[in-house]
């Protein structure tokens, strides 16, 4: 009588058949409070036969969580050194003396934009070099055009007329042509 | 190491109680972070992570250790190992030029990852899952079950019991 009880009763109903059909589509969630507290009872041995026949499973598959079992079991009974004051002064740090039992948060980066004095620096500064290149750019164009007035031959003048189109258009070329 | 009830102070209590709790687990947080470590030169760095880590937000990690199910020494031990294995991970190169690799080393599976698994293998015993499987994959009953694996029938009763019982607490959980 398959899946029934010796009195041929359902011993465990169809919500726990189906219970178990589902469990075994799941992927177990890693839960690392829930496993420091499985490997560190079965190395000290606290853990129930079932729970520990599931953990020595489990450590049979991952040889860290096992290493760190056997380390465990090992420290317990060894006598370690005191940690370096510098390693205990740095840790005691981490929790805030006037707050309780509240860790201090690192300051976050300086925000130097913040800041009243840099903001207006920064804009007088970008005012200053527009103008700065307004004025640069004024007077290149100036001396531009004095280059072009002194520096020119009177040929110059003459072909630059030529193949300037402003005068082409207003001058009569037939003025001396006229025989 | 564990007399008196340093975590009790801790987490009810201040500075003081932290002052005291490290300076007593200091020294046992060095030596297992050394275990994983040794020769890394991060031995500060990488204790500090572990204190980083029971401390970090209001101390949620320490509050999660249970006192009837081990010792503050031992709990200890494990979450500073694995804190600092897996700082010494993430500061890892991700990838390291072929020449700088021996060649026997070529052979071998530089990580192991460790399989997922499915819920009755993180939950149950093997036990508990051979009992089940063979309660409801198998069709077999409770009676063909004790003869199979030569228990007694109430062992296999409280087995499936204990099983149930862990399986309906992980989904009640889960959906609340």
């Amino acid at each position: 009588m398959p899946g029934k009880g010796s009195n041929g009763a359902d011993p465990a109903g169809s919500r726990d058949r189906e219970l178990w059909r589902r469990s075994r589509g799941v992927e177990a969630r890693v839960d690392e409070a829930e496993r420091f507290l499985d490997l560190a009872g079965f190395a000290d041995g606290r853990l129930d036969d079932d729970d520990t026949a599931r953990v020595a499973a489990l450590l049979a598959r991952d040889r860290a969580a096992a290493a760190d079992v056997t380390a465990a079991r090992a420290l317990a009974e060894a006598a370690v050194t005191p940690a370096d004051e510098r390693i205990v002064v740095h840790a005691l740090s981490l929790v805030d003396a006037g707050a309780g039992a509240e860790v201090i948060a690192f300051p976050p980066p300086r925000r130097v934009a913040a800041q009243p004095w840099f903001s207006a620096a920064r804009w007088s500064g970008l005012a200053a070099a527009i103008v700065l290149a307004s004025w640069l750019g004024f007077d290149l164009g100036s001396g531009f055009y004095e280059f072009g007035a002194t520096a020119r031959s009177p040929d110059d003048v003459s072909a630059n007329e030529l193949i300037d189109s402003a005068p082409l258009v207003l001058r009569d070329f037939t003025e001396n042509s006229q025989i | 190491m564990d007399g008196g009830d340093p975590l009790a102070e801790l987490l009810a209590g201040g500075r003081r109680s932290w002052d005291g709790f490290v300076r007593r687990y200091a020294a046992l947080i060095v030596a297992a972070v050394r275990g994983v470590a040794a020769g890394s030169g991060d031995i500060e760095d990488l204790t500090q992570e572990v204190f980083v880590r029971l401390c970090k937000d209001d101390f949620r990690l320490l509050r999660s250790y249970d006192a009837t199910r081990a010792s503050l020494s031992t709990w200890l031990t494990i979450v500073a190992r694995s804190t600092a294995r897996d700082a010494l991970r993430r500061r890892r190169p991700d990838s390291v030029s072929i020449d700088l690799v021996p060649e026997m080393h070529l052979k071998i599976d530089a990580v192991e990852p460790v399989p997922k698994l499915k819920l009755p293998e993180a939950l149950l015993s093997p036990r508990q899952r051979e009992i089940i499987g063979m309660l409801y994959d198998g069709e077999m009953d409770v009676a063909e079950i004790a003869a199979a694996l030569g228990i007694d029938r109430q062992t296999v009763r409280s087995a499936h019991h204990k099983a149930m019982l862990k399986l309906r607490a992980h989904f009640k959980a889960d959906m609340g």
